[in-house]
């Protein structure tokens, strides 16, 4: 049994597991930001 | 049924606030460029949500659990390469640059500018037949996690009289049909705009339930359990194969023995009683084999088989795996993040290409989860399962994970994952169905007009075809029975596209000397390696070839791109050579132009 394999594949979980909760405080926050600028952007265009 | 209350009450919550943003986005959409590419408005934590929640459906979740439950977390090497991939063409532009620069709508869009009207078409019918049948399997799949999960029998029906008549209909049937319905809903009116709101809920409540299942899972299962756990049945699993093979040798002996001294009707005998003697080993002794690491698979109709864990820590030693599975892999992915159109239309809808870059590069990591965290609750499916006793009638590798999660997450947890999963189902969805309305209308139709329709016209039309696709996923993909190892189906069934695609798109944007004849060869060549696994290996189960015939995915994968690659460089320099084929300039070295559509 490889050790190596066993602590590469322990940090490769536990590291996604912090990305995944990091990704949703900072893509939740500044994409909500985004989804407001999106719409008023849109929003302001001339009608074809 | 599991569900509490609480549990409804979130999912209600979920579903309705996900129809009313897909709906409210409709009044943006103008014409095919909002309805297809979000205006070109898409910024980076956006593109980041919408890329995320797209790529991991409830499909992925089932098969990357599968990995999980045979391979352990060496299932998850899949994600590290699609990982190192997505940071490769992030950081170097590899494709997605000049593709974002050229301003086109779809990947077959690029193709006519080198290689004419004709290969966009063929390249635009291959990326349809791909996509589409790879689709097929999402809501089936997607069905079973959400009955498994509520502790409802698959195949539970309800009946209803209706003008004399008692109509039966399936639960899982009725399920996804309903959430089909919400999700062609919001994409039919909004398209991309609707597709990225709702993406970016769908991110935000899928990335919470998968953290707190695996928080919870990894609770339950004991972090020093889990990997020794994993090394324990794998060491017994291995011995019960060892001595498998020793007993499956003496009985071909026996066999081929009986064949030479009576006959082969004999011989086909004592191998059928054989076979029947070792399936009633399988269902009279599972209980004894769970404890060596052995898991006995039962169901209807089929004969018991038994699953053991592979090596779970190194992917090179690991049954089904392997060196050569590995290197397919990584070429795959690399073809993948640069070629599948629901990626690439992510890249298409960017503000810019250093954007798309960005999107990319960011987003890298969260496909080593995609891979990891479900095969983390697969591998605790199978540990689960070990001590239990082995696995209840009726469950298999594919939908242990949602049996074994519905006996560890509690109230209210179960309702945050069906939410997720509801989420990942969704999001998968409205993107799948966007991209591929897209490139019908794109590549297919629009190339064949004589006369270029309104633009009312054309946003009729897309609208129709993802209403279209979604009619088709619901009655060819509620019935279609999954053969064998979900995954490799899918990336097989993938390989047909992405071989000859990735090849014109390498080919157009950085050799010149690549022509239409050389595209054509490449796409009929491209395809006739994932054609030939799937009949071959088809026969093989139907026993018209015997079992030394069959085809591993690696070796078809391989080919599909040397075929490819050959197809390219041979049919380009005969096009040359024959004067057919005169080099244009690469699209790289154009400036960028309006969507012509």
């Amino acid at each position: 049994m490889s050790s190596f394999g066993a602590w590469f594949w322990a940090i490769m979980i536990f590291a996604s597991i912090a990305w995944y909760g990091f990704l949703l405080f900072n893509v939740g926050g500044k994409g909500g930001f985004e989804i407001v600028t999106l719409a008023r952007t849109l929003g302001k265009r001339d009608p074809k | 049924m599991t569900l509490t209350p609480i549990d409804w009450g979130i999912i209600v919550v979920y579903l309705a606030g996900c129809m009313g943003a897909g709906i409210w986005m409709r009044r943006y959409v103008r014409d095919v460029e909002d309805f297809a590419v979000a205006g070109r408005e898409m910024d980076l934590n956006l593109g980041i949500a919408s890329l995320a929640a797209t790529e991991m459906g409830v499909v992925t979740v089932m098969y990357t659990a599968q990995l999980g439950f045979t391979n352990g977390p060496a299932g998850a090497t899949v994600g590290v390469l699609m990982a190192a991939a997505m940071l490769l063409v992030g950081t170097t532009g590899f494709v997605i640059r000049p593709l974002r620069d050229a301003g086109v709508i779809t990947i077959p869009e690029l193709f006519e500018k080198r290689f004419g009207k004709r290969v966009r078409w063929l390249a635009g019918l291959v990326v349809i037949l791909g996509g589409v049948l790879n689709m097929g399997i999402f809501l089936r799949l997607g069905g079973e996690f959400l009955m498994q999960i509520t502790g409802m029998d698959i195949h539970a029906k309800f009946s209803l009289l209706s003008v004399g008549i008692d109509w039966q209909f399936g639960y899982l049937e009725v399920t996804m049909t309903v959430l089909l319905t919400i999700v062609l809903l919001y994409t039919v009116l909004g398209g991309m705009l609707s597709v990225l709101v709702t993406d970016y809920l769908q991110f935000l409540v899928m990335g919470l339930g998968i953290v707190v299942t695996s928080i919870l899972v990894i609770h339950a299962v004991g972090w020093s359990n889990f990997q020794e756990g994993l090394a324990e049945t794998h060491q017994s699993g291995e011995q019960y194969l060892t001595a498998q093979k020793e007993q499956e040798k003496k009985q071909a002996a026996e066999v081929a023995a009986l064949r030479e001294s009576v006959g082969s009707a004999a011989a086909q005998n004592l191998k059928d009683r054989q076979a029947e003697e070792h399936a009633a080993m399988l269902k009279s002794q599972s209980a004894v084999l769970a404890k060596q690491g052995v898991l006995v698979v039962v169901e209807e109709d089929k004969p018991p088989r038994e699953t053991t864990m592979a090596d779970p820590y190194n992917p090179f030693a690991s049954k089904g795996l392997g060196v050569l599975y590995v290197l397919w892999q990584a070429m795959f992915q690399l073809a993948v993040v640069t070629t599948w159109q629901t990626m690439i239309s992510r890249v298409l809808s960017a503000k810019d290409s250093k954007t798309a870059g960005r999107v990319y590069r960011r987003t890298a990591f969260y496909f080593v989860g995609r891979f990891a965290l479900p095969g983390l609750w697969g591998a605790a499916a199978f540990l689960y399962f070990w001590k239990a006793g082995g696995l209840p009638a009726g469950v298999d590798s594919l939908t242990a994970m949602p049996a074994y999660l519905k006996t560890v997450l509690p109230m209210g947890v179960i309702g945050i994952l069906i939410a997720a999963m509801l989420a990942a189902e969704m999001s998968t969805d409205s993107g799948y169905l966007l991209t591929w309305a897209t490139v019908i209308y794109n590549d297919l139709i629009s190339t064949c007009l004589r006369k270029p329709m309104s633009s009312r016209a054309k946003l009729f039309t897309v609208r129709t075809l993802v209403l279209v696709i979604g009619l088709f996923l619901l009655f060819w993909g509620l019935w279609y029975e999954i053969p064998g190892n979900a995954w490799d189906y899918l990336a097989v069934t993938g390989n047909i596209y992405l071989a000859s695609v990735f090849t014109l798109l390498v080919g157009a944007l950085y050799w010149r000397g690549a022509n239409r004849w050389g595209a054509m060869a490449a796409i009929i060549l491209g395809a006739i390696g994932p054609i030939l696994f799937l009949v071959v290996n088809a026969m093989v189960k139907a026993n018209v070839f015997d079992a030394s015939w069959k085809i591993r995915p690696e070796i078809a994968g391989f080919a599909a791109f040397g075929m490819s690659f050959a197809g390219m460089i041979i049919g380009s320099l005969l096009g040359q050579a024959l004067g057919h084929g005169n080099p244009t300039p690469t699209s790289s070295d154009s400036q960028p132009k309006e969507v012509t559509a």
